[in-house]
């Protein structure tokens, strides 16, 4: 891996110079151009596609603008780029499969096909919302007792000792390891002190996630999480924390979380593109696992019809061509104690599932930007409809991602972020409240009345 | 729109640099004056276009495009436009970037469009600009608003520190507005950090900033 990241390296010191904004026309006229001569046309109002061929087309429009394109690094102002030859030889490099965490609270992530009866990893968290100090723990708890749960991620701390965080200085890898701290402490609690984790969301600069990843820190069995700046850019504090990553042999999972209207347009080049991204992230940066939380510039969710669509498509083509383990995030914009939340979380997962993810993320809920508006029971709840839907095809997903997205759809504008987490959990017991419960309850019990296996579930 | 403008008006919407400009020539050569040629044609075109982008019906490209366009054609007017104080089409002029400690563009970018297509003139910093950086365009332009965006957390002090030096300088506090928006960024967190204006998407930031310039519709 160390060769590759050297070649890696010195492509972007090497490779064809061009301005980030030449760059960003590049990228609009490549996905133009593949979207056309492609045919990449999805049939109007179908959520989760059946449609083989055009699945296929996705996949090589994919691999032919990604080599056309590249990925561009701002650190140099160059072009990292890999021919399509070298793409395809490179995807057959990664890894199928990988042990995280440890002991006997280590899971096996798997590639999946599409359909696959074995349902994905569920890394149930909130991925990087933000949260107050006083609530880290009790939040995490939430989490980690959920036997549903096989890994997990923290939020991101708002202050640390009550200070604001600021990017970039000392101030960030304190909150780096009081996150390494309160996790091992939550994890703890929960009885599961060997669960694999990601998180360090806030270091946006190299200084906090590299301080906290080591036998002390953010373990090599973890997750070591970075995220690709959109579209397609990336720069040396996100290679630096790539090459760290690889010499501690921790396991690098990278995301990019496309925007859904920005430089690749609709949902046609927005399913190019994330098929795309996944590849840059296995073949430029040696990921283990890639993922993605394509991202609605308004409503800053995933749930919407036309990323549903485009997510699918994508999530198949990668799983019909490649064995990379990919992973999606549920981003709903309702929160806790809201039906919303649930019926975001029903449609998502399901098409998720059936698309081949190999692990699916969060529910990171109200966007995952509302202060403590996250609780494990989402959690619970998604793990629930991810081993359900692991027994649908798609024509019968479709059908039951059709019907919960009629109720919520509508809510999408009005952005119910529901309640803190205090008001839907007892902090000091980390138990849900009874009204929380009654309305995923009752959200279960419409589910299975859908066709979607709820029932018994968990209790296998 | 009358048809004496359908060329025009097809340039913007397809992107077409050169027959904008071309086009936008010609009709002043024959004798349309300027004034009607923005009035009339680019400032409608550019409003629909906001308004289909806000209901996403066109996309990012689109109204980059649509900019590109106009910018264009006021290249090609420059010599009329500047003779003519009344004819100055800006609504306003604004300084944009992405605070310290943030990498994120695309967000930026659409504020950025969506605010040129509705007539303002925009100068990019870009990424990870510092605070000192951002006020120091601004003033070096004469901008009317400082526009700063963070998606991240830990940038938000940056961000705060760019208002204080807006407001503990006599000058600028006078005649600068600072609007903010992005993921962590609230209302209430705006209000209280002394943000002029505060913008949940783009569509409310181009809402803000003409507010902002007394322009509000």
């Amino acid at each position: 891996m160390l060769g590759r990241l050297d070649d890696v390296v010195e492509r972007s010191l090497r490779g064809p110079s061009l301005e980030e904004e030449a760059f960003n026309r590049l990228v609009v006229q490549g996905i133009r151009r593949v979207v056309r001569e492609y045919e990449i046309r999805p049939e109007k109002g179908v959520l989760v596609s059946h449609e083989e061929a055009l699945i296929d087309r996705v996949w090589q429009a994919a691999l032919d603008f990604l080599a056309g394109c590249g990925v561009y690094c701002q650190s140099t102002g160059r072009v990292i780029r890999f021919g399509r030859e070298e793409i395809e030889a490179l995807l057959h490099e990664a890894p199928a499969e990988i042990w995280m965490g440890e002991g006997s609270d280590a899971r096996l992530e798997r590639c999946r096909s599409v359909e696959d009866p074995r349902p994905p990893l569920n890394m149930g968290s909130s991925i990087g919302s933000p949260v107050s100090e006083e609530l880290f723990v009790p939040v995490m708890v939430s989490y980690a007792q959920e036997p549903l749960v096989d890994v997990t991620c923290g939020p991101s701390l708002m202050t640390v000792r009550g200070r604001e965080i600021r990017s970039g200085s000392p101030l960030e890898i304190q909150a780096a390891w009081r996150e390494v701290e309160g996790m091992r402490e939550a994890l703890a609690r929960a009885g599961r002190p060997g669960m694999a984790w990601t998180g360090m969301m806030l270091s946006m600069t190299q200084a906090g996630q590299l301080s906290a990843a080591g036998p002390l820190g953010l373990r090599a069995s973890d997750l070591h999480t970075f995220g690709v700046i959109s579209e397609l850019k990336t720069n040396f504090d996100i290679l630096n924390k790539l090459t760290h990553t690889l010499h501690i042999g921790g396991i690098v999972d990278p995301y990019a979380n496309p925007i859904y209207g920005g430089l690749a347009g609709g949902a046609e080049g927005m399913a190019v593109m994330i098929t795309a991204a996944m590849l840059a992230l296995s073949v430029i940066f040696m990921a283990t696992c890639v993922g993605s939380s394509p991202t609605h510039p308004f409503h800053f969710n995933d749930t919407g019809p036309e990323l549903l669509m485009a997510s699918s498509l994508a999530f198949q083509a990668l799983a019909r061509h490649t064995h990379l383990m990919t992973n999606l995030t549920v981003t709903p914009v309702g929160g806790p104690g809201t039906e919303t939340l649930l019926y975001e979380c029903i449609a998502f997962t399901v098409l998720s599932t059936v698309s081949g993810a190999s692990r699916i993320l969060g529910p990171r809920s109200a966007t995952g930007s509302i202060p403590n508006h996250f609780s494990g029971l989402e959690a619970r709840f998604n793990g629930e409809v991810m081993r359900a839907a692991s027994r649908l095809r798609r024509n019968e997903a479709e059908e039951i991602v059709r019907r919960a997205l009629t109720k919520y759809e509508s809510d999408l504008d009005r952005k119910p972020y529901g309640k803190p987490f205090p008001e839907v959990y007892d902090v000091e017991t980390a138990q849900p409240r009874p009204e929380w419960l009654r309305i995923v309850d009752a959200v279960r019990e419409e589910a299975v009345g859908w066709g979607l296996g709820l029932d018994g579930v968990g209790t296998e | 729109m009358s048809e004496a403008f359908e060329a025009l008006e097809r340039a913007i919407r397809g992107g077409d640099v050169a027959a904008g400009a071309a086009e936008a020539a010609r009709m002043v050569q024959a004798g349309r004056s300027p004034k009607e040629i923005f009035r009339d044609c680019i400032e409608p075109t550019l409003a629909d276009i906001g308004d289909r982008f806000s209901r996403l019906e066109l996309f990012l490209p689109e109204m980059m495009e649509a900019a590109d366009v106009v910018k264009a054609v006021q290249e090609a007017l420059r010599p009329h436009l500047a003779a003519d104080p009344s004819l100055r089409t800006s609504k306003g002029k604004i300084v944009i970037c992405t605070v310290s400690g943030d990498l994120h563009d695309i967000g930026k970018n659409i504020v950025r469009a969506m605010l040129e297509v509705n007539g303002f003139e925009v100068r990019d910093l870009g990424v990870d600009v510092s605070p000192a950086a951002a006020v120091d365009a601004a003033r070096e332009t004469g901008a009317d608003i400082l526009a700063l965006s963070a998606l991240m957390l830990p940038s938000l002090p940056y961000m705060r520190d760019a208002i204080d030096m807006v407001r503990q300088n006599e000058t600028l506090r006078l005649r600068l507005k600072v609007l903010v928006g992005g993921g962590p960024v609230s209302r209430d967190w705006a209000r209280a950090a002394g943000a002029d204006g505060y913008g949940d998407d783009a569509i409310e930031a181009v809402r803000e900033a003409r507010a902002l310039m007394g322009t509000a519709e």
